[in-house]
This record gives C-alpha cells, structure tokens and sequence, in this order.
C-alpha cells in the first residue's frame, strides 16, 4: 500500500516537472505567440495589444500558473493554426495514434518472442547468426527508411495498401487497419528488431541457469524446457523493455505519422512544431511525455502481477 | 586484446575508419560547387560510369552527395555526443559521488526529462532555437544527455562503493582527486560504450530531424535531406532513396558492431 502511495505522489511530482521542462522549454527559447498570430509585417502597436490580452507581457510564472490552472479546469486554449479548441484536436489525435502504436507493438512482439527463443536456444549456430544479423541491420535503419521502402513496395508497386491517410476506427473499422498497417509496421519493424535481442539475451541467461539444467535432467520435452519453463522467466524483463520502447515508439510517430500523413498526434506535434504554434507544442510535448510517464509505471505495476518475487520480495 | 579482436570488431572498426576517413577527406577532393553544380539535363539519371550512383531530381551526382552528407551527419552526431558527455558526466558523477539529496534532486530532473522521447525533445527545442547545424547539435546532445547522465551515475554509485575508494578516502585524499584520480579512470570504460552507441543513435536523429525539415537545411548535403527529397521520384528513381539510406545504415551498422564487441570486451557485467 505504502508502495503504491509512494508511486502516487511521484506521478505528480513528475507530471509537474514535465508541465514545468515543457513549459520552459518552449517559452525561454526565442518565438512569439502575437507575432505567430498576426504575421511579421503586423503593426507593432496592434502587437503589443494582443501581447497584453494574451497575457504574454505577465511574468512567466503568472501565465504558467494560468497554463496549468486551464488544464486542470479543461481550456487547454485554442491552436494557431488550425484555429480550433486544443482539447479536441488532442482527444481525436490521440484516437489515431493509439491504433498504430497497438498495432506496430503487436507486430513486432508477435515475431520478436519467438525469433528471439529460437535464437538462443540454437546460439552460436547458423540460426543464432542469420537472426543476430537481421536485428543488428533492423536496428541499423532509420524508421522512416523503412517506412518509404514499404510505401515502394506495398503501395506504389504492389498496390495492396494505401500509402497516406487515416481512417476513423469508429466509422469504419477495416479501413482504418489498411490505413494504418503500413506506418504500423514501419514502426514495428524497428522495434521488433530491438526486442529480438533483447529477448535472445534474456533467455540466454535464463537458459544458461540451475533450474533448466534440472528440468532437462528430469527428461522433460525441450519444447515444455524452452517454452514453460525459460519463457516463463524471461517474458517479465522482455515486457519491461517492451514497455521500456513505448517512449521510442512516441518519438518515432512523429516521422512515422508525417511520412504517411496519418493524422495522429505524432502528425499534429509536427505540425506544431513546423509552424511555431507555441500553445499546441505546449500540450502534445506534455502529453506525449506523460503518456511515456505512466505507460512505465503501468509496466512496473504489470511486472508485480507478473513476478511473485517482485510482490513479496 | 585477444578478445576484441573479432570479426565483428574489425568489420564494424573498418567500416568506421572508412566513413571517418571519407568524412575527412571527401571536402578536400569535392569542391561545394561540383556537389551542389545542376544539371537538368542529367535529372535522376541511374547508376552508370558518369555518375556512379546516379543523380538527384536535380541532375546532382549522388555519389558526391552521399560522401559530404558524411562529413555533416558525422560531425552533428560527434559534436552532440560531445555535448552530452560535457553536461552528463558531471551530473552524474556528482549524483553518484555525493549521493543523498544532490543525488534525489538531480535524478528526479533527469527521469523526468527520460519521460520526453529523445526526438521529441531534439525536434522542440531544434524547432524553438530554429533548425540549422549548430542548433542540430545543441538540441540533439541536450536530449542524450539525460541517459548518459543515469548511466554515469549508475557507474559512479558502484566505483564509490569499491575498497580502494574507501582506502583513498581514509588516506586522506579530498573529493576532487577522488573524483579525478578515482571515480573517472574506473567508469571511463563504460563512457566510451555508451559514447558509440550514442553515436549510432546520434546519426539516426540527424537523419530524423533533417528528414522533417527541422535539422540540417539545404543546400548542405545530408543523408536525412537526400531521403526527404527522394520520396517524390521513388517510382522512377528509388536509388535516390536507396543510396543514403545505404549510407545511415552502413554507418549506424559500423557502430553497432563495434560498440556491442566493446561492451562484451569492457563491461564487467556483460564479460560474466
């Protein structure tokens, strides 16, 4: 109980940090939100009125405490460039963004597990190296490589799957997969093969222990020594690295998503970025790191379920 | 010394020096002008003896291209690697050396910025200070600093706790020989591991953040750039993607190998 207590009040210690770096970080550097507004040629007088009822003039900690007192009372404010009330851009963006990141772990889990055993258990042979060597290139191209090589090959040659757009889940459920298939496997190709060596090294250890020398020496099949028993030990470190990935996962959408133009939060963090738009790179940096924030705490709180020797230890 | 010397050591070693050396070299022999000299006549003209990998969709020789992209995705990822040593080094150390409350603040600092993805964090403040070289570097070695800096610390805590510190210390020896003598020399190790492998990673961020507009802007040659520019002629030109993607991939590659040869050589917990 204390634990979790203590888990509690470090979540909002590290959500006001993070609404602080954030906060910081897009207001000491240079930018102005009423030059962005009304343009550079703008007169100077009209300027520093808008300056006034935005509030900019009023010491930085004033509009970061207004900031944060908006965010608690739900106006978020309002985006510069798409001119609409950010709290719904964000609810619908996020919407997106989950659909690929769902899928591109599901993909990449799905083949990084068993690549990954089938590796160790035949390490040092020629599979240990054909796998090894795949996920060191895997992890040797860059996202959005892989991503113009799929749009080659599935969209323009093949034609099988569109190259752009994004489709809502709510009004259409298998457009939205073929929209978001290939930005999901762009992105779970890396990821996959990160965690096939994460997983290959993790079961080598475990393979390597007292407890399956003793299970083989009992005469169980391989299959039940391997898969019940190694498995077993390494599927607790293999979801920590996993959930470990979910922060590089959030700074790869943002390519990811421009790349295929799927409309997601990674699309709309870009947009922000690109156009200076200070109030909306206010909000997606905040929620993007907090989504990071509590995807590891759920991962720690997970591995307790998970791992007897964590909960009573 | 035995131990370093694998096949993977020296390939991933060769295929640095050779880029390294490329990097160096290939400003002296390609003057700007004849990387950056258009020839329409010649647009997105494949592979052949005139120009060996081809040309871009604005007639320029991707060979040259793709050699001076070396010299700037290699200097922005050294540079910002640098930096991050410079600023996390001594966070960390002093986190681990000191420990109790300078520790607990400068770690609670540091987690929360592990909570920003690192692109995300080098594409805000890239953005915010306004993409060019420097500003390249300077956002992309601020968002690797805090890993190095748990790194360095998680290393420091161990050293600090070793007989022979505790022996220093009852000689009499004060916190900054300590520091020098001591606590540097025994994680240095561990620094340059992670130093290569940040390398690699340093590369696929300039790739990234020129890729989105928000790095290295033209007309300087960079491999993120030349891939941006690619995507419009893939159809009828996919060796303008291919050949820098090559290059990041050979390059990042060449790290790899080397830095995970390195980390079995030097790593105490991974030599087992």
């Amino acid at each position: 109980m204390s634990y979790l207590l203590n888990r509690l009040l470090s979540i909002v210690l590290t959500l006001f940090l993070i609404s602080a770096i954030t906060f910081g970080v897009t207001n000491i550097l240079p930018g102005d939100v009423a030059m962005m507004i009304m343009g550079t040629q703008s007169n100077p007088e009209a300027l520093e009125g808008l300056r006034h009822s935005l509030g900019l003039n009023d010491p930085l900690i004033v509009q970061y405490g207004r900031w944060i007192a908006g965010m608690f009372t739900g106006d978020w404010g309002q985006s510069l460039i798409f001119k609409a009330p950010i709290l719904d851009l964000l609810g619908q963006k996020i919407k997106a963004s989950a659909l690929i990141v769902v899928m591109s772990m599901a993909i990449a889990l799905a083949v990084a597990v068993p690549l990954g055993v089938w590796s160790a258990v035949h390490r040092d042979k020629w599979q240990d190296s054909v796998s090894s060597s795949a996920a060191l290139l895997g992890v040797s191209l860059p996202d959005f490589f892989w991503g113009i090589m799929l749009i080659l090959l599935f969209a323009r040659t093949l034609g099988w799957l569109p190259s752009s757009g994004y489709a809502d889940p709510g009004v259409d459920f298998g457009l939205a997969v073929e929209h978001a298939f290939l930005p999901s496997l762009a992105l779970g190709l890396g990821l996959m093969a990160h965690l096939t060596r994460m997983t290959r090294s993790t079961m080598v250890g475990i393979l390597g222990q007292e407890f399956i020398r003793v299970a083989r020496a009992k005469g169980l099949a391989e299959r039940t020594v391997i898969w019940r028993y190694g498995l077993a030990n390494a599927i607790g470190p293999v979801m920590t690295i996993a959930g470990l990935q979910v922060g590089y996962l959030f700074g790869s959408i943002i390519v990811i998503e421009t790349l295929f133009n799927y409309t997601g939060m990674g699309w709309l963090t870009y947009q922000a970025l690109l156009n200076r738009d200070v109030p909306l790179i206010q909000a997606t940096v905040f929620v993007i790191a907090a989504v990071v924030m509590l995807t590891n705490l759920l991962v720690d709180l997970l591995y307790l379920l998970v791992d007897p020797r964590i909960r009573l230890g | 010394m035995k131990r370093f010397l694998t096949p993977k050591a020296l390939v991933g070693l060769g295929v640095i020096v050779a880029i390294l050396l490329i990097a160096i070299l290939a400003p002296l022999f390609i003057p700007d002008a004849a990387a950056n000299k258009m020839n329409m006549a010649a647009r997105l003209k494949g592979p052949a003896l005139a120009h060996l990998l081809g040309t871009d969709q604005l007639g320029r020789d991707l060979l040259y291209r793709v050699m001076l992209g070396a010299r700037t995705s290699l200097t922005i990822a050294g540079l910002a690697v640098g930096l991050s040593i410079i600023i996390g080094l001594p966070l960390g150390i002093i986190s681990g050396y000191y420990r109790g409350h300078v520790d607990n603040v400068l770690m609670r600092l540091v987690d929360t910025l592990l909570s920003f993805p690192a692109l995300l964090l080098a594409l805000t403040i890239s953005a915010m200070l306004g993409p060019n070289l420097q500003n390249t570097i300077i956002a992309i070695g601020i968002a690797f600093t805090p890993f190095l800096a748990r790194i360095v610390r998680g290393e420091a805590l161990r050293v600090v706790q070793m007989p022979y510190v505790e022996a220093a210390r009852a000689s009499g020896t004060n916190d900054l020989q300590m520091i020098l003598r001591h606590i540097l020399p025994n994680i240095m190790p561990q620094i340059i591991v992670q130093a290569t492998i940040s390398l690699a990673f340093a590369i696929l961020a300039e790739a990234g953040l020129s890729f989105l507009g928000l790095g290295t802007q033209p007309p300087q040659s960079s491999w993120g750039l030349m891939i941006q520019a690619s995507r419009d002629y893939l159809d009828v030109a996919p060796w303008t993607a291919l050949v820098p993607g090559a290059a990041v991939a050979l390059t990042v590659l060449g790290l790899n190998m080397f830095g995970d040869v390195l980390r079995d050589v030097l790593d105490p917990r991974v030599r087992g």
